[in-house]
C-alpha cells in the first residue's frame, strides 16, 4: 500500500512538472501579449511599450523565463497579475473560488441527489410506459442547448415575470454601507454548508447499527429537524445576524443558476445510474432478496442502488473536476464572477501569471480527485480492496 | 483463409447482424432515436437535392449568401416613451407586424403615416420560406438542413477518431498493464486537467477553426481522456477470460492477441462510445460557435449566435424562428444519437434486455 | 391439523419469449407430506428449477402461471398479492438456490444479509438476539461464527453454501426448497453438505424438496420422488419403490445411465437424442421420441394422465398397456 502510494505519489508529479512546462510554452506562444492595448494610445510616451514589458520581464528570451517562472512557483511565489496588478494571483483565487465553489457544490450535490433517485426509480419501473418518457425527457434535459437554455430562464423568471434577479451576486446598493466584504460572508456559507453536511453524515453514520428500521428512520429525520432549528438560532444572534441580509442577498441570487444548471445536470446522473441498476437488478442476489420476502423499496436502495452507487460516485467525483471549467459558461451568462470568468479573462487577455496559477490548481485538483476516485472505488467494492493496484 | 471459411463466416456475419436488429428493433427508445437521426440525415441529404434539381434557387435559398429580395410595404409609427397606450401594450410591441419604427427610417422624406417599402428581415415563416429568414434574408430552413449536414459531420469524425484512439489505448493499457499502462493512465490525467473551454479558446488564438479542424480538435481531446480508463476496465474484463490464456499458450503473438480477441470483445463498448460521443460533439460544437471561437460557414451553434448579436434573443415569442429550430435541431439530434446509444445497449448487453 | 405441508395441482406455466410461447411447466401435480422429504428430479431444461420458483412465486418478468393451485399448509398462493405473499416468502417457504455463489451481495456482509430477513419477519428483535439465532444456525451447519463479519468473497465454495443454507433456515420456514445445492462443490463436500441438511432436517422437522439431476443424490436424500420430463411429470411415488420398480422408459433410462459402486462393472445404456423443444406443445406421450420401448399407439392423440400402479406409484402413461414389460 505506501509503495502504490509512493509510485502514485511520484508519477502525479512527474505528470504536474510536464502540464506546468507545456502550458507556460502555450500560453507564450499565443500571437500577442496582454500589454498590447498599450500601443493603442496615441499619447503613449516613446517606449513606454518596451520599458512596460521589461517591467514584466517580457523581454527575457522564453526559455529564461520559462527557467524563471519554474524555480518560483516551487519556491511559491506566483508572480503578480499583469492586469490586476498588484495583486498576486494567489489573491485573485482566493477571492474568486469562494463565489464558484459555492453556488457549484450546491448544484452539484442537489444534481447528484437528484439523478441517483431519479435513475432509480426509473431502473426499477423498466418497461413501463412512464419509464420511457422520462427517460426520453431525461435525455433532452441532458442534451438541451445549455446557453438557449440558460437565457431562456434568465429571460422568462428575470425579466418577465421579475421574480429573480438577472445575474451578478447581489444587489450594489444593499451592500454599500456593509461592513464585510463579500468574501467573508462567501467563505461563511461555505464553512455554514459544510458543517451541517458533516453532522448529518456523522447522524448517519451512527445510526448504522440500529436494527429496527424504523427507529433508524426516525433519528435520521430528527438529526435534520436539528439541523433546521440549529441554523435557525446559527442565523439569528451574534456575529452571524449581522452577516444575514447579506447572506440572503447573494442566497437570492443563487436560486436561479442554481435551479437552472441543476435541471440540465442531473440527467446525466439519472441516466447513469438508471443503467447501472438494470444491470444490477439481473443479478442473482436480487433473486434472493426477493425470495427473502425484502420490500421492493429495501431491496431496491439497500441492495441494487448500493451496488450502483460505484459508478456514480466516481462520476461525481470526475464532475467536480469539471466543476470549474463547467462554470465559464455558466458564469458568463449569469454575469457571476468567479473562477471560470477569471481563467477566461487570463487566457483572453494573455495574463500569464494568473493563467498559469489557475490552471495549476486546476491541474493539482484533477489530478489529487483522480486519485481520489481510485481510493473510493476500493472502499466501495471491497472485492478491490484486497487486489492490488496496477 | 479457404473460400469456404470465407462463405461460413459472412454467412455467421449476416445472422448476427439481423439478430442484433431484430433486438434493436426491440426497443422503444433506440427506435425513437433511430428514427430522430434518420430525419435529420434525410434533411441534410435533401438539401442538395433541392438545389441540383432546380426546385429551389440557389441565389434565393442558399443558407449564407442567399437573399431573399422580396418587399413590403411598412406603416411608418413613432413608438411612445410612455407605456400602456391605446395601441400598444407594452414596448415590445412597437413596432407591431406590418409597422416600422420611424427612427429607424434613414429617408429624411418619409414621416409618420406614410408606407416604405422595405425588404422585410428578419421575414416571419411564409409559403415561400417554410420556417422565415434570418435578418439578412436567407432562408432559415435550408440554414437548418446545412447545419445538419455540419452536425453530422462534425459529430461523426470527431466521435471515430476520439474512439478509435481511445480503444487502442484503453485496450494496450490493458493488456500490457504495468509501466506502459501507468504511463497511458497519466497522460489521459494530464488531458483531464486541462480545462475544456479555455483550452478551445487558446487553440482558437492558433488555428482557424473550421469543421474539419474541430472534429479532429474534439476527437484527440475526447480520445486521450477519461474514456481510456473506461474502455481499459473493460478490455480488462476480457484479458481475464480463459480464450485469451488459450490463445497465449498456443503461441499467438501479442499483437495478435490484441487484435483478433480483445479487440473485437471490447468493439460494442466502443461502438456505445462513438454514439454518446456525437452527441457531446453537436453540443460542443454549437456552444463553441455561440461564443463566437468557430469560422464556420453555417451551422446551429452560429445560427443561435447570430440571433444573440443581433439581438433577437429577448424578443421572446416574436422572432421565435430565428431562435427555436436551431436550439431544438441541437438538443434532438444530440438526444436522438443517445436513444440510438441506448437500443444499442440493449442489443450488446444481454441483461438489460426485457425480454 | 393438515397432514400435507405442500399440495401443488394441475400446475402450468410458460414463458413468453420473442419466439413464441415455452411451456415449461405442464399440468404437474404432487404434494409433500408434513417433515418428509421430496425429490424431484429430471433433465437440465425438465422444468425443475421453474416449478422451484413457481412455489415461492418468484418466477421471471415473462413467467405467467396459467392455471393451477398450490397451497401451502392450507393457503392458496397463486393470486396472493405482493404484500401477502412478502410475508409468506422465507418465513413459511425459504429456497436454497441453484448456484449459492451468486446468492450473495458482494457489497455487504454475510451476517447482515442473514439478519435483514430476520428482520423482516420478526421486526422486534434486538440485534443481539438476531445474532445469537444466527451463531445457532451455523453451528448447525457447521461453520464459525466469525464468518458473521465477513464478506461474501472471502469465503469458499463450500462455505457459502452453508451460508446460504443458514439463510434459509434463519425464519423457521415450514418449508425449505433445495434446488441443486451442491451441484457446484466437490464430491467430499458434496457429501459434507448432504450430511447437514440430513442433520437440520432432522433437528427441526422440516419438510424439504430436493431438486436435483443426480439421481443418487435423490436416492440418498428423499423418501418421495417425482421424475419430470419436458415439463411434466412422468413417474411419482416413494424413491425405494421407484428405485426397485421403475415404470416409465424414462425412469428406467435415467437408473441404467448411473454407474454404480457396488456389484459388477456393468456398461452403462445412455439415451439417444435431446429433450424436445417446448415451444411446440406436444401430443400424447413426450418422452415418445427417444423411448426404446416404443410402441406404436405412444404417438396417439391420447391425453397422458398418470395412473396409480401401485401404492402411491403413479406413472404417466398414454397406454395403460404398454406397461407389461
Amino acid at each position: 500500500m505506501a509503495k502504490y502510494l509512493f509510485n502514485r505519489s511520484l508519477q502525479m508529479f512527474f505528470v504536474f512538472f510536464i502540464f506546468l512546462t507545456s502550458s507556460y510554452l502555450l500560453f507564450n506562444a499565443m500571437p500577442g501579449n496582454a500589454f498590447q492595448s498599450l500601443l493603442l494610445n496615441p499619447n503613449l510616451p516613446p517606449d513606454a511599450y518596451e520599458k512596460t514589458l521589461a517591467l514584466y520581464g517580457l523581454d527575457k528570451p522564453l526559455l529564461e523565463r520559462l527557467q524563471l517562472y519554474i524555480v518560483n512557483f516551487f519556491k511559491g511565489d506566483f508572480g503578480y497579475s499583469y492586469i490586476y496588478f498588484p495583486k498576486s494571483p494567489v489573491e485573485l483565487i482566493a477571492e474568486r473560488l469562494p463565489r464558484t465553489l459555492m453556488l457549484f457544490s450546491i448544484v452539484n450535490i442537489f444534481a447528484f441527489y437528484t439523478g441517483f433517485l431519479v435513475g432509480k426509480i426509473l431502473a426499477w419501473r423498466r418497461g413501463s410506459k412512464s419509464e420511457t418518457w422520462i427517460t426520453i425527457t431525461s435525455v433532452f434535459s441532458y442534451t438541451v442547448f445549455y446557453p438557449w437554455f440558460a437565457l431562456l430562464m434568465l429571460y422568462f423568471f428575470g425579466l418577465k415575470l421579475g421574480w429573480l434577479p438577472i445575474g451578478k451576486f447581489l444587489y450594489p446598493e444593499k451592500w454599500y454601507d456593509a461592513p464585510f466584504d463579500s468574501d467573508v460572508i462567501f467563505v461563511n456559507m461555505i464553512w455554514f454548508t459544510v458543517i451541517v453536511t458533516i453532522i448529518q453524515f456523522i447522524a448517519y453514520v451512527l445510526t448504522r447499527n440500529i436494527e429496527s428500521i424504523s427507529i433508524r428512520r426516525n433519528i435520521r429525520f430528527s438529526s435534520f429537524i436539528l439541523i433546521l432549528i440549529g441554523s435557525y438560532f446559527y442565523w439569528g444572534t451574534g456575529e452571524a445576524l449581522v452577516r444575514r441580509p447579506y447572506a440572503a442577498d447573494i442566497a437570492y441570487h443563487m436560486i436561479l443558476p442554481v435551479f437552472t444548471v441543476t435541471l440540465l445536470a442531473f440527467a446525466g446522473t439519472a441516466l447513469l445510474t438508471r443503467t447501472t441498476m438494470m444491470e444490477v437488478l439481473k443479478e442473482d442476489y436480487i433473486l434472493t432478496a426477493r425470495a427473502k420476502g425484502l420490500s421492493q423499496k429495501r431491496i431496491r436502495d439497500r441492495h441494487a442502488a448500493r451496488t450502483a452507487l460505484l459508478p456514480v460516485v466516481t462520476s461525481f467525483i470526475f464532475t467536480i473536476v469539471t466543476i470549474i471549467d463547467g462554470s465559464v459558461l455558466t458564469e458568463q451568462i449569469f454575469s457571476w464572477p468567479g473562477m471560470g470568468q477569471l481563467i477566461l479573462q487570463a487566457v483572453l487577455r494573455e495574463d500569464i501569471p494568473v493563467a498559469m496559477a489557475t490552471f495549476s490548481f486546476l491541474g493539482i485538483f484533477a489530478l489529487v480527485a483522480h486519485f481520489l476516485a481510485d481510493i473510493s472505488y476500493a472502499y466501495l467494492d471491497p472485492r478491490i480492496r484486497i487486489k492490488s493496484q496496477g | 483463409m479457404s473460400n469456404s471459411e470465407k462463405e461460413a463466416r459472412k454467412k455467421i456475419r449476416r445472422t448476427a447482424i439481423n439478430k442484433n436488429w431484430t433486438l434493436f428493433k426491440q426497443s422503444r427508445l433506440g427506435i425513437v432515436g433511430l428514427g430522430i437521426v434518420l430525419f435529420f440525415a434525410f434533411l441534410a441529404i435533401l438539401q442538395p437535392i433541392l438545389f441540383l434539381s432546380g426546385v429551389w434557387n440557389e441565389a434565393v435559398y442558399d443558407p449564407v449568401v442567399g437573399y431573399e429580395p422580396e418587399r413590403v410595404n411598412l406603416l411608418v409609427v413613432e413608438c411612445p416613451q410612455q407605456y400602456p397606450t391605446e395601441k400598444y401594450a407594452e414596448p415590445n410591441d412597437c413596432p407591431a407586424r406590418g409597422e416600422v419604427n420611424k427612427v429607424l427610417v434613414f429617408d429624411p422624406s418619409v414621416s409618420v403615416g406614410d408606407y416604405y417599402e422595405t425588404s422585410l428581415q428578419p421575414a416571419p415563416p411564409s409559403s415561400k420560406h417554410i420556417l422565415g429568414t434570418d435578418s439578412l434574408g436567407r432562408d432559415i430552413f435550408s440554414q437548418l438542413m446545412e447545419g445538419s449536414q455540419v452536425a453530422f459531420l462534425l459529430g461523426l469524425l470527431s466521435a471515430t477518431v476520439g474512439v478509435a484512439l481511445s480503444t487502442v489505448l484503453g485496450s494496450i493499457a490493458a493488456f500490457f498493464g504495468g509501466r506502459v499502462d501507468a504511463y497511458l493512465m497519466r497522460q489521459s490525467d494530464l488531458v483531464l486537467m486541462l480545462p475544456f473551454l479555455p483550452l478551445l479558446f487558446i487553440i482558437s488564438a492558433f488555428v482557424e477553426l473550421k469543421v474539419w479542424h474541430l472534429a479532429v480538435v474534439l476527437g484527440i481531446l475526447g480520445g486521450l481522456g477519461g474514456s481510456v480508463i473506461t474502455i481499459k476496465s473493460a478490455a480488462l474484463q476480457v484479458k481475464v477470460k480463459p480464450f485469451v490464456d488459450s490463445a497465449r499458450i498456443t503461441g499467438g503473438s501479442r499483437m495478435g492477441i490484441l487484435f483478433s480477441h480483445i479487440l473485437p470483445n471490447v468493439a460494442p463498448l466502443a461502438l456505445l462510445f462513438m454514439v454518446f460521443s456525437v452527441t457531446g460533439a453537436i453540443a460542443s460544437e454549437s456552444v463553441l460557435s455561440f461564443l463566437g471561437l468557430l469560422n464556420i460557414d453555417m451551422s446551429w451553434g452560429l445560427m443561435i449566435y447570430l440571433s444573440q448579436t443581433d439581438g433577437y434573443i429577448f424578443s421572446g415569442l416574436k422572432y421565435w424562428w430565428l431562435i427555436l429550430p436551431a436550439g431544438l435541431s441541437v438538443t434532438f439530434l444530440a438526444g436522438g444519437f443517445y436513444l440510438v446509444g441506448r437500443g444499442l445497449d440493449e442489443v450488446f448487453n444481454p441483461r438489460l434486455r426485457e425480454r | 391439523m393438515q397432514e400435507n405441508i405442500l399440495e401443488v395441482n394441475n400446475l402450468n406455466m410458460h414463458y413468453e419469449t420473442i419466439s413464441g410461447e415455452v411451456a415449461a411447466v405442464k399440468d404437474i401435480t404432487f404434494h409433500v407430506k408434513k417433515g418428509e422429504s421430496f425429490g424431484l428430479v429430471g433433465e437440465s431444461g425438465c422444468g425443475k428449477t421453474s416449478v422451484a420458483m413457481s412455489l415461492v412465486q418468484l418466477q421471471a418478468d415473462n413467467a405467467k402461471i396459467s392455471s393451477g393451485s398450490i397451497k401451502l399448509d392450507g393457503q392458496e398462493l397463486i393470486g396472493l398479492s405482493e404484500n401477502e405473499l412478502r410475508s409468506v416468502r422465507w418465513d413459511g417457504i425459504s429456497i436454497v438456490f441453484q448456484g449459492a455463489m451468486n446468492a450473495w451481495n458482494p457489497v455487504i456482509k454475510i451476517g447482515e444479509q442473514i439478519r435483514e430477513a430476520i428482520r423482516e419477519h420478526y421486526p422486534n428483535n434486538t440485534k443481539l438476539q438476531n445474532i445469537e439465532k444466527i451463531k445457532e444456525l451455523f453451528e448447525m451447519v457447521g461453520l464459525d461464527e466469525s464468518i458473521i463479519d465477513r464478506f461474501p468473497h472471502e469465503l469458499s465454495g463450500g462455505m457459502k453454501q452453508r451460508a446460504v443454507i443458514a439463510l434459509a433456515l434463519s425464519c423457521n420456514p415450514k418449508l425449505v426448497i433445495a434446488d441443486e445445492p451442491t451441484t457446484a462443490l466437490d464430491v467430499v463436500i458434496q457429501d459434507q453438505i448432504l450430511n447437514e441438511i440430513k442433520k437440520v432436517q432432522d433437528l427441526l422437522g422440516l419438510s424439504l424438496i430436493y431438486i436435483s439431476h443426480d439421481i443418487a443424490v435423490i436416492a440418498e436424500m428423499t423418501e418421495r420422488m417425482a421424475v419430470m420430463y419436458a415439463g411434466r411429470i412422468v413417474e411419482s411415488g416413494p424413491t425405494k419403490d421407484i428405485f426397485a420398480n421403475p415404470k416409465h422408459s424414462y425412469t428406467r433410462a435415467l437408473l441404467e445411465s448411473t454407474p454404480s459402486v457396488v456389484g459388477d462393472k456393468v456398461k452403462l445404456n445412455s439415451l439417444d437424442g435431446e429433450p424436445p423443444s417446448l415451444i411446440d406443445s406436444i401430443e400424447g406421450c413426450s418422452f415418445a421420441p427417444r423411448c426404446p420401448n416404443k410402441t406404436i399407439s405412444c404417438n396417439s392423440s391420447l391425453k397422458s394422465e398418470l395412473v396409480e400402479v401401485s401404492p402411491e406409484h403413479f406413472v404417466d402413461v398414454c397406454n395403460a398397456e404398454s406397461l407389461n414389460t
